[in-house]
């Protein structure tokens, strides 16, 4: 009898570890999407998620506003101080702007790989593993996200979608961002061409990007500023995703590779915008009806 | 009926989890030191020390179904907490058999099996590549943290549902 029952334990433990393989096997490849219980389970925990949600901000907003009204005097003050910058700003912004639709008009070009429509959510939970730098936000397909898709907050970039359910979606943020997820990006320089790179991870001791690929030739300076350019497939181009702030020659001495501060804060993050490109599936017609309107 | 019960706590926790990771306070969750909650574990931990008899075995069967779930919600890596959680619980149970039902022994059962699922976690993922942490980074940054948070979650848990857990055992076996 002992036996039989040393011989069924064994069995178990087989069996279990075929079912881990297999289940990790299934899960790691790059689906497109996710099956159909997996969405199911995602929308219905984020529905009960939510729930949750809703009286802890209000308890964590009413507590940080105030915090903030202690600061308000001094804010107000260098608010006060920018603001009559801001006005010139706004209509210089304003006219280059109408000068740039002109321009497109007379070109007969409607589209252009910078404009995008945002999709406003909220983040309901993050990824309780911190193997994983995942976040859960309360919009899905029905809202029109899509997988890949960028993920910023006024800040700067973020990340982008990883998985969509229904009503609810994972975001990937730049710091779980690995060698299978790069973003095209250009370096803004003061008086020069932008200098293309690419994004491709993310070093956990200081906490900042690598920007690799850059040419050996081309000149970075610490504080120039790195935008999405827009040729990766899914990004629209001129999110701001950080500014440089050291640049080393790569093993091989080929390329350079520049250590990006992001702009965004990704640890403290509460309301996201989803953007969605809109230069592949632009309705020209629709966008001309904007336009006179 | 307390079955019922503890999925419902289950599920609390689990949602509790991706909450307190978005809610806490970032310099306190996000300094350097990596922590994890394994509030689910140290849950159905209790559950297995105090409402399972030596021959039952649900603490295992939620640690099946509620690691699936952490999975799906949280990971996106299938069965991983799945067969951790399975495997842990059901080694505490067997060990629970040599060590009397008190708080000294629950807390030690406690940190043996978060230390251990953790550890398990760690050799999984690095196997498939989602993590290149040394085994000295890990030790230091990720699994002294993990244990001290989680101890405290165990140490606030326990005298609310150590009582009512062990009722309900009794309550179950008498039928």
């Amino acid at each position: 009898m002992p036996s039989l029952f040393r011989r069924k334990r064994l069995m178990i433990v087989l069996v279990g570890f075929i079912v881990l393989v297999a289940l990790i096997g299934f899960s790691i490849r790059d689906r497109d999407s996710l099956s159909t219980p997996e969405k199911f389970l995602q929308d219905s925990v984020g529905w009960m998620q939510t729930i949750f949600h809703k009286p802890v901000s209000l308890v964590d907003n009413t507590i940080e506003n105030i915090q903030d009204m202690f600061g308000v005097y001094e804010q107000n003050e260098v608010l006060k101080a920018r603001l009559s910058e801001y006005k010139g700003v706004i209509q210089e912004n304003q006219r280059l702007r109408s000068e740039i639709g002109e321009l497109q008009q007379t070109l007969d070009k409607s589209d252009s790989l910078s404009d995008y429509s945002p999709v406003q959510a909220t983040v309901i939970a993050r990824s309780s593993d911190r193997w994983f730098e995942q976040m859960t936000i309360n919009k899905g397909e029905e809202h029109g996200v899509e997988k890949d898709m960028a993920v910023m907050t006024s800040d700067g970039l973020i990340g982008k979608i990883k998985s969509v359910g229904a009503f609810h979606s994972t975001v990937q943020l730049l710091s779980g961002f690995d060698r299978s997820n790069k973003i095209s990006a250009w370096v803004v320089r003061e008086d020069q061409d932008e200098a293309f790179g690419l994004i491709e991870g993310y070093d956990d001791e200081t906490g900042r990007l690598l920007l690799e690929e850059i040419k050996l030739d081309e000149e970075l300076k610490p504080g120039d500023t790195v935008i999405s350019s827009g040729l990766g497939g899914v990004f629209p181009s001129n999110l701001r995703i950080g500014t440089v702030e050291e640049v080393v020659n790569d093993q091989f001495g080929l390329t350079q590779t520049a250590y990006v501060e992001p702009f965004a804060d990704l640890f403290d993050i509460n309301h996201v915008m989803v953007v969605d490109r809109t230069a592949e599936t632009v309705d020209t017609g629709a966008e001309q009806e904007e336009e006179a309107s | 009926m307390s079955r019922y019960f503890i999925a419902l706590l289950c599920l609390f926790f689990l949602i509790m989890q991706g909450m307190a990771m978005s809610m806490l306070p970032a310099n306190l969750v996000y300094s350097d030191l990596l922590m994890t909650p394994h509030w689910i574990l140290i849950f159905l931990l209790i559950i297995a020390i105090f409402y399972d008899k030596d021959d039952t075995y649900n603490a295992v069967w939620y640690g099946l179904a509620f690691g699936l779930l952490i999975d799906v919600i949280y990971t996106g890596v299938l069965g991983v907490y799945m067969i951790t959680y399975t495997l842990i619980i059901y080694t505490v149970h067997g060990l629970n058999k040599w060590l009397h039902a008190n708080f000294f022994a629950a807390s030690l059962l406690a940190v043996v099996g978060v230390a251990l699922a953790d550890t398990m976690l760690y050799i999984i993922y690095s196997f498939v590549q989602i993590t290149s942490m040394t085994w000295g980074d890990y030790a230091l940054l990720r699994l002294l943290p993990t244990l001290a948070a989680n101890m405290i979650f165990f140490i606030i848990l326990y005298p609310l549902v150590k009582e009512k857990v062990y009722a309900w055992g009794e309550e179950v076996s008498n039928i």
